[in-house]
């Protein structure tokens, strides 16, 4: 066990990085296919979300086990787990966010505003790969934690004046009405999960300093 | 020979004990296995206890002229005295009790020297201070070289991991070669063994002790430091390694414990952080005195009674 | 990066004609600073209200905002921008005309507005991604 862990040099860690990377690539490529299914009303794209969740649970078991397995100095460990479950939270709000959307309509009063907070999370899923792979050169993570946060401000702006043009839609019944309600709290949780996600990496790059 | 049984049941104890100075962190964390730990450390202390463990007992052999009942009753004594500082969780230093001892036995048979004395002392009160220096100078030095060079996590990671080991394996052979002489050191004096022979028997029963019964002391004593990181408990262990064996080459055994605690401070100074409460450190300054006086007179008194004893005997 | 990127897409407008206390109203509401002035929606011609030229303008001089017309304080033409500017770009054109917001505007009119702080965020951005996307 010692001499494996001395003359494999990390092997295993290497396999939890790499296993997190992909999981972090697979939630940009959920992000991206949420995007183009709701700006083009493609329906098979939101499908490919649901398909992407389940993967990405997949991803996560596998890089929890690898941990528990020993990869990694037991003082980084729960940290890493963490940031594992945090991005899995971030896939269970985006599967949400895709079945409310195949079971409603998007009213045009507030669809610029949603396809504007699909392509923000875009962009803030990116930022959490960016942030990772600095983590893991050692590179300073403050102006990468800043832009997480800058990205998740503007969103939280418009959820803001989404809620309020909710107010004023009519709904046709009690289901639709919470489905679209739900699609909103979904789409407008994801950057703060990532938020979360992006702080269990401030602390991982301070606790290896 | 059967008088070498209390340097034996000493030198257990004192394995059992200051080996949580070394693995205590890595085990208690989970970074080190407790049979890695153990492993490490048994074979490290007699090769540290062998390589250079004379050294410290000659400054022993110094302070008085021991009989071989003396040298019986001074080991046992001083292990009495580490045993029960123990259980009050002072940590206590087995060279004080040790040095206590054997001036205790001396001052009764009137052939104690105090000179060599006012070093001993100096060296005591300098471990703690020593430790912190090292400490501090090997955080600051070491976390310099490292930010320019290894900055990839895993890198690091790996890194840690080694040093800890290496760290530790360092702190055992110290532990070794600089704690032997209080094990055996008084049989030298009392010209029961040859340094060589006593060396290895000493060795012998620290690893012992590592191996039988650290396991309970390795695993509070590392959950009760405060939590450091992997890099800070790599530093405690290298300092106090560092500072066992400048203490050696200048030929006074010292504590390990007194060692940590001083890293562990010195550790603290970088961060500004209060690392070790002032009540750790007033337990420290209560066992500088309780520790010798406790062990002299426990000696004196073992001595003084098997005297009266034989003298009821004899006629 | 481009501006669209960046830019508040929270446009809110208000008619030349509407008093200025309609206009205070909106800005208190929303929370927002300044407000697109519609002055002909067909010609496309449009101005900005801030909330600087309603306190230096209208309220300094004691007239009731009830009174005041929108049209009247204005500033007119809207200092605007194409939707394919970068931040540089914008970033010059505020300096040149010492502004503090400049509007997006396509085919239809305004889309969005780009403020000293959006391009901050911009900069920043650009600077965590690692791109030159500044420029």
């Amino acid at each position: 066990m010692l001499l494996d862990k001395l003359f494999s040099k990390g092997r295993k860690e290497q396999v939890v990085i790499e296993r997190i990377t992909e999981h972090i690539r697979l939630l940009e490529v959920a992000c991206e296919e949420m995007r183009i299914g709701m700006e083009g009303g493609d329906l098979r794209r939101i499908h490919h979300v649901l398909r992407l969740e389940r993967e990405a649970d997949a991803i996560r078991r596998q890089i929890i086990a690898a941990v528990y397995e020993g990869a990694f100095l037991p003082y980084l460990r729960p940290n890493l787990c963490r940031f594992a479950e945090n991005v899995d939270r971030v896939f269970d709000a985006i599967e949400e966010t895709a079945y409310c959307y195949l079971e409603m309509k998007l009213p045009s009063s507030i669809r610029d505003h949603c396809l504007r907070i699909a392509f923000y999370n875009v962009r803030i899923s990116e930022m959490l790969l960016i942030s990772f792979l600095a983590m893991l050169r050692g590179d300073r993570l403050r102006e990468k934690t800043l832009a997480v946060r800058i990205y998740e401000k503007k969103i939280d702006d418009l959820k803001l004046e989404i809620r309020r043009k909710l107010r004023s839609l009519p709904v046709e019944g009690f289901w639709e009405g919470k489905a679209l309600s739900d699609f909103v709290t979904g789409l407008t949780s994801i950057s703060d999960i990532v938020e979360d996600a992006s702080d269990d990496l401030h602390i991982m790059h301070v606790s290896m300093r | 020979m059967w008088k070498l049984l209390s340097g034996l049941f000493f030198g257990w104890s004192l394995g059992a004990n200051d080996s949580a100075n070394i693995f205590g962190t890595g085990v208690a964390t989970g970074t080190v296995r407790y049979r890695t730990a153990i492993g490490l450390t048994a074979a490290f202390v007699v090769v540290g206890a062998m390589a250079e463990g004379p050294k410290c007992m000659t400054t022993l052999d110094a302070l008085s002229r021991i009989s071989s009942m003396g040298a019986f009753f001074c080991a046992l004594a001083a292990g009495l005295t580490i045993a029960t500082l123990t259980v009050l969780a002072i940590p206590a230093s087995a060279s004080q009790a040790v040095v206590g001892a054997i001036v205790g036995v001396g001052l009764l048979s009137g052939t104690a020297d105090l000179s060599p004395l006012y070093k001993v002392v100096a060296c005591w009160v300098f471990t703690p201070v020593a430790g912190a220096v090292f400490s501090y100078l090997l955080y600051r030095i070491i976390e310099r070289v490292l930010n320019r060079t290894v900055r990839s996590i895993t890198r690091r990671n790996f890194l840690y991991f080694v040093g800890i080991l290496t760290a530790g394996s360092y702190g055992s052979y110290s532990l070794g070669a600089n704690n032997v002489a209080n094990v055996t050191g008084v049989y030298v004096s009392a010209a029961l063994l040859t340094p060589t022979a006593a060396s290895w028997i000493g060795g012998m029963s620290i690893a012992l002790g590592v191996l039988t019964y650290s396991r309970k002391v390795m695993t509070t004593v590392g959950k009760g430091i405060v939590p450091l990181d992997p890099f800070s408990a790599f530093i405690v262990v290298f300092a106090e390694a560092a500072t066992l064996h400048v203490f050696t080459q200048v030929g006074v055994p010292v504590s390990s414990s007194q060692a940590v605690v001083g890293a562990v401070v010195g550790v603290g100074l970088v961060g500004d952080l209060r690392t070790v409460h002032l009540s750790t450190l007033g337990r420290i300054g209560l066992g500088w005195v309780m520790t010798p006086v406790a062990a002299g007179a426990l000696a004196a008194g073992l001595c003084h009674a098997y005297t009266l004893y034989g003298r009821i005997q004899t006629p | 990066m481009k501006l669209t990127e960046f830019m508040t897409t929270n446009l809110k407008f208000v008619d030349a004609h509407s008093s200025v206390y309609e206009a205070i109203e909106q800005m208190v509401d929303y929370r927002i600073r300044s407000l697109a002035v519609c002055i002909s929606k067909e010609k496309a011609e449009y101005g900005v209200i801030t909330a600087r030229d309603i306190v230096v303008k209208v309220m300094s001089k004691g007239i009731d905002p009830a009174e005041a017309k929108v049209g009247d304080i204005a500033t007119t033409p809207m200092l605007c921008t194409d939707e394919n500017a970068t931040m540089h770009e914008a970033a010059q054109i505020m300096v040149d005309n010492s502004v503090a917001r400049i509007f997006v505007c396509g085919n239809g009119g305004p889309v969005g507005v780009v403020s000293f702080i959006d391009l901050m965020s911009a900069a920043l951005i650009a600077r965590a991604r690692g791109d030159h996307a500044t420029r």
